[in-house]
């Protein structure tokens, strides 16, 4: 990590590209009110995230694009708003606020819910706290880095999230998320219970197979990097459909994207264009793949299986799986 | 999509295939599937990690457009933290629901409207008063059109 001051002496080379920004959004918005201290103050933050993020050194082209990526007109626009902008409230009521309405609408189950969100946000966006003799808007953390409009999306969101909270009071999200499936989890086998002494070490063999599989598997994912492993909870346990997968990483500059194309650049045709419901899947198979072959060499190199052995697992698991029984004793 | 709740708590049970695929690998490809629902449901995901993603940066990976630089640090939360995953997936849905309505409105150049005109009555409903402690200003220009009106009144009389 760079401290402060190493981060003040690596922000000076871009003072004149931010002040280049600033001059730029005031001249779109010169009734706005920022001051280039402020703008600069705010980008500054912003561009030391980006370099504390990784204890990797970034690039000046690195760090130039990453500045020239902010949506500095957005940014300036929510300063404005921070400071309680009149003109900049005017413009953002004008251009927002019916987009803020459609999303509320969109989310909430009733058109009350959604006129009490909407006016819960304009308040939070406003600020209503008062720290140090400052009054703290909610627009004073929007960086820049994505779209205003997305920002807000997420807003509306985590306020809609909030007041079905307040009105289920008995049950938090959090508890709703972590509750489900606790059913499944302590649920014995539902097997019945073996008969001869034949059918006891079948039992026995059943068992053990079961235990190496469930083994497997779980080293299997963990093996996976990390871009891999989000792929695939995005894909089964989010339930993302490829099309939902494909629009998160639809920008080229997209982390995930980068990830998978890296890996796969021989392979990867137009690599810069487009990234289709087919890319998705086959990424996804790549993973497949990939934890197909991990599982089996868990199996060989730590359980000592043969490959025959392996294909009773696979096919044990599969059965199991048409009962739910296999995962029944993860945590044990 | 009411309220953005849905909770994973399905499997995925048909997979797509392309065609090409081995009865192994999609044997693997529903094993994982059940694996990975199995671990998220039996996972505290709130407890097991010590922080969640701010708004700004949900919002900034939700819509593809987080630096790989910043990227790591989240993906990998993303991966533990079935909390901030799960809102990340709705704002991904909610995104794709709204693709295309991102253009800006041109804005006409006319006065603009007072920053009070937009708030006050919301606060006013929100607190059950009006909004003094907030627009300072405004109570000053109440004040005086109250003041304004007792002239008269008193002339009046």
């Amino acid at each position: 990590m760079q401290s402060a001051t190493l981060n003040e002496e690596f922000l000076s080379p871009y003072e004149a590209y931010i002040e280049g920004l600033f001059s730029r959004c005031a001249e779109n918005s010169p009734n706005f009110g920022v001051t280039t201290e402020q703008f600069k103050t705010s980008v500054k933050n912003t561009l030391s995230r980006f370099l504390q993020a990784s204890t990797e050194p970034a690039s000046e082209t690195e760090t130039l694009e990453f500045l020239n990526l902010l949506q500095a007109d957005d940014l300036f626009m929510a300063l404005a708003c921070a400071n309680g902008n009149e003109r900049a409230w005017w413009e953002f009521d004008h251009q927002h606020r019916a987009h803020l309405e459609r999303i509320a609408r969109h989310l909430a189950k009733t058109e009350a819910d959604a006129q009490e969100v909407i006016e819960c946000v304009y308040v939070e966006l406003y600020g209503t706290r008062v720290v140090n003799g400052e009054r703290v808007s909610k627009f004073a953390t929007y960086s820049g880095r994505g779209s205003l409009r997305g920002w807000l999306r997420t807003v509306i969101w985590h306020a809609l999230v909030d007041l079905h909270r307040a009105s289920h009071e008995e049950v938090s999200l959090d508890e709703m998320t972590e509750t489900v499936g606790e059913g499944m989890a302590h649920a014995s086998f539902a097997e019945p219970p073996p008969g001869g002494e034949g059918e006891v070490l079948d039992q026995i063999a059943r068992n053990r197979y079961r235990r190496v599989t469930l083994l497997a598997i779980q080293g299997a994912f963990a093996s996976l990097e990390d871009h891999e492993k989000l792929l695939l909870l995005y894909y089964h346990v989010e339930q993302l459909k490829l099309r939902e997968i494909a629009r998160l990483v639809e920008n080229e500059a997209s982390p995930l994207r980068g990830s998978f194309q890296r890996r796969l650049q021989s392979r990867e045709k137009n690599a810069g264009g487009r990234i289709h419901e087919s890319t998705i899947m086959r990424w996804l198979e790549k993973s497949y793949s990939k934890v197909l072959a991990l599982f089996k060499s868990e199996l060989e190199s730590k359980h000592g299986l043969t490959d025959a052995e392996i294909e009773i697992c696979i096919e044990l698991a599969t059965q199991d799986l048409a009962g739910d029984s296999l995962f029944q004793n993860l945590t044990g | 999509m009411p309220l953005g709740l849905r909770l994973s708590c399905g499997r995925r049970v048909k997979m797509e295939n392309t065609g090409k695929r081995s009865a192994e690998e999609l044997k693997i490809q529903e094993l994982l599937g059940a694996f990975l629902v199995s671990r998220e449901n039996l996972k505290s995901s709130a407890a097991e990690t010590s922080y969640h993603l701010d708004e700004d940066s949900l919002a900034v990976f939700a819509e593809g457009n987080l630096s790989e630089r910043e990227s790591l640090p989240v993906v990998s939360h993303l991966v533990d933290c079935g909390f901030c995953r799960h809102k990340t997936a709705e704002l991904v849905r909610l995104n794709l629901d709204f693709a295309g309505a991102d253009q800006r409105i041109p804005v006409e150049d006319r006065e603009p409207s007072k920053i009070s005109e937009v708030l006050s009555g919301l606060l006013a409903k929100i607190f059950g008063t009006t909004d003094e402690a907030v627009f300072a200003h405004q109570e000053k220009e109440s004040d005086e059109k109250t003041a304004e009106d007792d002239e008269q009144n008193e002339e009046t009389k």
